[in-house]
C-alpha cells in the first residue's frame, strides 16, 4: 500500500449498501460500497453493516491507494464527532432554606459549554497536580493549598456570573484565580515566586488577585465581611453586579460571618455567600466541628440552597438562580457539598483524619471531572476521542506553563519597596528590609 | 496527570470500533501520517517514549533534603490510579506514604526498597500510560548516575551485582587457580575453601559463567554453620574487606548477621545534623586558638570554706561565673557574627555543653554575669537533668552568646572545641592538675579559647583570657558581685 493520507469526511451519505464520502477538497468525492467500508472485521455480521454505516458519520476515515490502484477506505480509531448538540441533565435535588422555589432540577448544557467546562475543570486539576509536584521538588515553597476535587464549584459559579461580578475567596485560591482570568502561567509563576506571577511573585499561594477578584485571603473567614463590603460597593455604585464570597466549612463556625450576614441582610446587599463544604476544616471533620452541618440553613434569616458541589451543572444553575435572587431580594447562602483530595496544605498528608479508601471512593464515584465527562460522553455531547485530545492539550499547555514559571526571573530586591505607598517618599526605607537596598521611588 | 476522565476515556476506547478493526489498522495504516491518530494505547506496540512519567524523590517535609525508601507498595507492571500509594518514604521526621496523581502503569522501580539517603529530586521510578509496553520502558541516562552516585548507600541490588562483578573480575585477574570444572578460583576464595576445608564442587557458584565467588563460599559457610579448621596463624581480617557477602535484601542491618563480627549502627539524624553544623563551622569560620594556664588553688580553698558554711558549688560553676564576668569586661567576645557584622549581645548567655546519650547539647545559662555562683550551679544542675531526660525546650538551648565545653571534669587535660555559630568563641576547659613549683604543688587548669578571627583579634582574645585567669585566681572578686565600673569601662573599649 502506498502512502496513506488521513482525511476527514466532511459529510457523508449512506444507503443500505453504499456510502458517499465528501472528503477533504484536496481529495475527491467517491462512493464506496458498504462491502468496501471496513467491515473486514470478522465479528461484524452482514446484517449489522447498515448499523455500522450509521455510526460512520462520527469516525475519521482513511483513504489510500492499494498496489492494484483501487481505493481503500478505512477508518481510524474512535468517534471524532459528537452526535448531540445539547443535553438535559437531572441534578441531585437541591435543599432549600426559607425559599419557596429553588433552581431548576433539569439543567441544559450545549456542546460548546460542555467543552468549556470540561477544559476549565481539567486545567485546574492538572495545574494543581503540577503545583503539587513542583512543591515536592522544592521549587514552590511556603504555603500551598490545592483545589483538586473542588473544581466544579469555581467552574460552575463562574459560568453563571460575569466578569463585572466580584469574587472573593479564602486561601484555597488557585482554581478561582484561573477562573477569574489569570493564565496557568500567571498562577504557577506566582507560586514559584517569579515576576510573571499574577502578583509579581510577591503573594504566593494565598494572595492572588485579578480584576474583580479580591483574592485569596490568608486570614480564615476574614474575606466574608470584606465580601459583604464589596457587595455593598456594587449596590452603592448602582451596578447590577453581585459579589460571590466563598468560605469553608471550618470558617463557617466563626462569629464574623454572622455579623456579615446580619449587615448584608439588613441592607439587602447583592451578596452570594458560598460555603464550600469540603468536609474538613483543616484536619477536623465538619461533624466534629459544627453543631449544625446544614450550612445552607445557618444564615437563619438569610435564605439558603444546598447544591451538589461535585456537579458543575448543578452549581451553575444554583448560581444563576442565586444571582437573580440577590439582585432582587438581598443575600443568599449556597452550600456546595464538595471534597478535597489533597491534605489541607502541603504539610498535611491528608490521611491521618480520614482513610485512603474514603478518598479513593470519592475519586471513583463522585469526581467532578470524571462524572461530567461520563455525562457528556453518554449523552453524545463529547466523544472520548475529543476528551483524550483535550486532556493531552491541557497537559502540554500546563507543562509549558510550569517550565515558563520555573525559568522566569525573580523580581530584583528593589521591588521589596514597591507597592507599599502610592507616592513613596524619596529614599524610603522599610523596616525588616536589607538596608543596603534602596527603594525604587518611581 | 490523567484522572478519572481519562480512565473512562481509555476504558471506553477499548470498546471503540477502532479496536474492533485492529488488523486493518496495523497492516495498512501504521507508519503513515495518520499514525498519530493510531497511537491508541491499546494497539501501540512500540516501546513507549511518549507518555513516560518520571517520578522523582519528593520532598515530603519542609526540611527534607534526602530520605529513605522503605517499601514499594506497587510492583513493576501494576496499574496505578490517582490517589494510590506508591511507596513509603522515611523523611527526616516520619515515614510518609507517597501517593500519586498520575494514572498508568508502574513500569520501572529505579530505587528499590530499603534504600537510604536518596536525595530529593532523584529519579526513583518510571510510569507509562495504560496500554503502553511497560516492560520495554526506556530508562533515562540520568537514572543510572544518581543511583550509583547517590553515594553513601547503593541499593542492595546494585551492591549485589557490583560485588559479584568485582569478585568475578578479581578471580579472573589476581593469581588464580582452576576449579574442578575449569573455572578460575580467586585467591581469597581459595583461602576460604582451605580454611574451612570445603570442596569447591560442593558450593554452587553464582558468578559470571558459573564462576565461584567468595560470597558463595561465605553463604555456604553460613548455611551449613561451618567452623574453621584449626589455624596455625592468626587469621587476617580478610572477611571484613571488600568482598563480604551482601547483606540480606529484606532486613536492614541492625544487629550482627550470622557469620559477621561487626555491627552497623545507622547514622542518626541528630549525629547527621551535628556533623553538618561542625563541618560548616570549620569550613566557614577561620578558627584561631589561645590557651592559658591558671592556678585553681584559690578556688579549691574557697570551695572548702563555702562547704563548711553549707554552700556547695563546683569548680565548673566558678568557671562559668568567671567567663561571664570576663565577657562583661571584654564584650567583643560576647557577640554574634552575622552578615559579616559583629553584634554585641546585651546580656551574657552562656551555652554549656552537656553530654547526652544521643550527643552533645548546649542548654543556656541566661544572664550568667548577674547570677551568683550557687545560682549558676543550680541552673546548670537543672538544665543538665532536663537535657539527659531529653526534656529541654527549644528556648532553653537555642541562642546563647558564648559556649563553654568542660571535658576537664572527665579528666581531659586540654583540648580545642569547634565554634558554635553564630557565636564567635567557645572555651574548652581542661582538668586541674598538680604542677610542681618553688612554693610547693600548684593546682593548674588549662583553658583553650577557640575564636572567630574575623570577629575577634588576638589582642581581645588575650585580654579575655587574662581577665578569666585573674578571676579564677582571685575567686573572691566573683563572690563580691559584678564590678559594674569595670564593665562600663570595658564597653567603652
Amino acid at each position: 500500500m502506498v502512502p496513506v493520507e488521513e482525511v476527514q469526511v466532511l459529510h457523508a451519505h449512506w444507503s443500505s449498501d453504499s456510502i458517499t464520502g465528501y472528503i477533504n477538497p484536496k481529495f475527491y468525492i467517491d462512493t464506496f460500497s458498504v462491502d468496501r467500508v471496513p467491515c473486514q472485521d470478522p465479528g461484524l455480521k452482514q446484517e449489522s453493516k447498515q448499523h455500522s454505516c450509521m455510526m460512520l458519520s462520527s469516525f475519521r476515515f482513511v483513504i489510500g491507494r492499494s498496489p492494484t490502484n483501487s481505493w481503500i477506505l478505512g477508518l481510524t480509531q474512535g468517534c471524532n464527532m459528537s452526535t448531540a448538540t445539547e443535553m438535559t441533565h437531572d441534578v441531585v435535588p437541591y435543599k432549600l432554606h426559607r425559599l419557596e422555589q429553588g433552581p431548576d432540577v433539569q439543567v441544559k448544557c450545549t456542546r460548546d459549554e460542555a467543552i468549556k467546562y470540561y477544559k476549565q475543570m481539567r486545567t485546574i486539576r492538572v495545574m494543581e497536580t503540577t503545583a503539587s509536584n513542583l512543591y515536592k521538588s522544592k521549587i514552590i515553597r511556603g504555603f500551598c493549598h490545592l483545589y483538586s476535587g473542588q473544581e466544579a464549584v469555581a467552574v460552575g459559579m463562574e459560568a453563571s456570573i460575569t466578569p463585572d461580578d466580584s469574587v472573593i475567596t479564602a486561601y484555597r485560591a488557585h482554581g478561582w484565580t484561573y477562573m477569574r482570568g489569570i493564565s496557568v502561567k500567571g498562577v504557577l509563576a506566582e507560586l514559584t515566586g517569579r515576576s510573571s506571577g499574577c502578583a509579581l511573585g510577591k503573594g504566593g499561594s494565598m494572595h492572588m488577585y485579578s480584576k474583580n477578584f479580591y483574592g485569596g485571603n490568608g486570614i480564615v473567614g476574614a474575606q466574608v465581611p470584606l465580601g459583604a463590603g464589596i457587595a455593598f460597593a456594587h449596590r452603592y455604585k448602582g451596578e447590577d453586579s453581585v459579589c460571590v464570597t466563598l468560605y469553608g466549612d471550618g470558617a463557617a463556625n466563626q462569629g464574623q460571618l454572622f455579623e456579615a450576614f446580619n449587615m448584608a441582610k439588613l441592607w439587602d446587599l447583592p451578596a452570594i455567600f458560598v460555603c464550600e463544604n469540603n468536609g474538613f476544616g483543616m484536619g477536623t471533620s465538619a461533624e466534629r466541628a459544627a453543631a449544625s452541618t446544614a450550612y445552607y440553613s445557618r444564615g437563619d434569616y438569610v435564605p439558603g440552597i444546598w447544591v451538589d458541589g461535585m456537579d458543575v451543572l448543578a452549581v451553575k444553575e444554583a448560581t444563576r438562580f442565586a444571582k437573580d435572587y440577590v439582585l432582587k431580594n438581598g443575600p443568599i447562602l449556597l452550600e456546595t457539598a464538595t471534597y478535597r483530595y489533597h491534605g489541607h496544605s502541603m504539610s498535611d498528608p491528608g490521611t491521618s483524619y480520614r482513610s485512603r479508601d474514603e478518598i479513593q471512593e470519592v475519586r471513583q464515584t463522585r469526581d467532578p471531572i470524571g462524572k461530567f465527562s461520563e455525562l457528556a460522553t453518554s449523552s453524545g455531547l463529547l466523544t472520548k476521542e475529543e476528551i483524550k485530545k483535550m486532556d493531552d492539550e491541557i497537559k502540554k499547555e500546563v507543562a509549558a506553563a510550569a517550565e515558563a514559571a520555573k525559568a522566569d526571573p525573580e523580581l530584583p530586591p528593589e521591588e521589596l519597596y514597591s507597592y507599599i505607598y502610592k507616592n513613596p517618599p524619596a529614599n524610603i526605607r522599610v523596616r525588616g528590609c536589607d538596608d543596603t537596598i534602596w527603594g525604587a521611588t518611581k | 496527570m490523567a484522572t478519572a476522565a481519562q480512565k473512562i476515556c481509555s476504558r471506553l476506547s477499548k470498546s471503540s470500533v477502532a479496536f474492533r478493526f485492529p488488523s486493518l489498522l496495523r497492516s495498512e495504516v501504521r507508519n503513515s501520517k495518520c499514525h498519530k491518530y493510531l497511537q491508541s494505547r491499546q494497539i501501540s506496540a512500540s516501546p513507549a517514549v511518549y507518555g513516560t512519567i518520571k517520578l522523582d524523590m519528593p520532598s515530603l517535609s519542609p526540611t527534607m533534603e534526602q530520605g529513605n525508601i522503605v517499601k514499594w507498595h506497587k510492583k513493576e507492571g501494576d496499574t496505578v490510579s490517582p490517589g494510590d500509594v506508591l511507596c513509603e518514604i522515611e523523611t527526616d521526621k516520619a515515614v510518609i506514604s507517597m501517593d500519586t496523581e498520575e494514572e498508568g502503569i508502574l513500569a520501572k522501580v529505579i530505587v528499590p526498597d530499603n534504600t537510604k539517603n536518596v536525595k530529593v529530586g532523584t529519579l526513583i521510578a518510571l510510569m507509562v500510560e495504560e496500554g503502553d509496553d511497560w516492560k520495554n520502558v526506556e530508562i533515562p541516562a540520568e537514572a543510572v548516575k544518581p543511583a550509583a552516585a547517590a553515594g553513601s548507600a547503593p541499593s542492595p541490588a546494585t551492591a549485589t551485582s557490583s560485588t559479584a562483578q568485582t569478585a568475578g573480575g578479581a578471580a579472573a585477574h589476581a593469581g588464580a587457580d582452576l576449579a574442578g570444572d575449569g573455572h578460575l578460583i580467586g585467591p581469597s576464595v581459595k583461602k576460604l575453601l582451605q580454611e574451612y576445608n570445603i570442596q569447591a564442587s560442593s558450593v554452587s557458584p553464582s558468578g559470571p559463567g558459573g564462576a565461584l565467588l567468595k560470597g558463595d563460599v561465605l553463604s555456604y559457610i553460613n548455611t551449613n554453620k561451618l567452623d574453621k579448621k584449626a589455624q596455625e596463624a592468626p587469621s587476617p581480617a580478610a572477611p571484613k574487606l571488600a568482598s563480604t557477602p551482601p547483606p540480606p535484601l529484606a532486613a536492614p542491618p541492625v544487629g550482627p548477621a550470622a557469620g559477621e563480627n561487626y555491627v552497623d549502627i545507622p547514622l542518626t539524624n541528630m549525629r547527621r545534623v551535628i556533623a553538618k553544623r561542625l563541618t560548616e563551622s570549620k569550613m566557614t569560620i577561620p578558627h584561631a586558638y589561645a590557651t592559658i594556664d591558671s592556678n585553681v588553688g584559690a578556688i579549691a580553698e574557697l570551695r572548702e570554706t563555702l562547704k563548711a558554711d553549707g554552700i556547695k558549688v563546683s569548680v565548673n560553676d566558678f568557671i562559668i561565673k568567671a567567663s561571664a564576668l570576663a565577657l562583661q569586661r571584654v564584650p567583643r567576645i560576647n557577640g554574634i557574627w552575622e552578615n559579616e557584622t559583629l553584634k554585641l549581645s546585651p546580656s551574657v548567655d552562656i551555652s554549656v555543653a552537656v553530654a547526652t546519650p544521643s550527643g552533645l547539647i548546649t542548654p543556656i545559662v541566661f544572664g550568667a554575669s548577674y547570677l551568683s555562683v550557687d545560682q549558676i550551679g543550680n541552673t546548670v544542675k537543672e538544665l543538665a537533668g532536663k537535657a539527659k531526660e531529653g526534656k529541654l525546650q527549644p528556648h532553653e538551648y537555642q541562642g546563647g552568646s558564648f559556649s563553654i565545653s568542660n571535658l576537664g571534669m572527665f579528666g581531659i587535660s586540654d583540648f580545642t572545641a569547634v565554634i558554635n555559630p553564630p557565636q564567635v568563641a567557645i572555651m574548652a576547659v581542661g582538668t586541674s592538675r598538680s604542677v610542681a613549683s618553688m612554693s610547693g604543688n600548684l593546682s593548674k587548669m588549662k583553658v583553650t579559647l577557640s575564636y572567630n578571627s574575623c570577629a575577634i583579634s588576638e589582642v581581645e582574645a588575650t585580654r579575655f583570657l587574662e581577665e578569666f585567669r585573674h578571676l579564677i585566681e582571685h575567686p573572691q572578686t566573683m563572690l563580691a558581685g559584678t564590678n559594674l565600673d569595670t564593665a562600663a569601662e570595658a564597653f567603652a573599649f
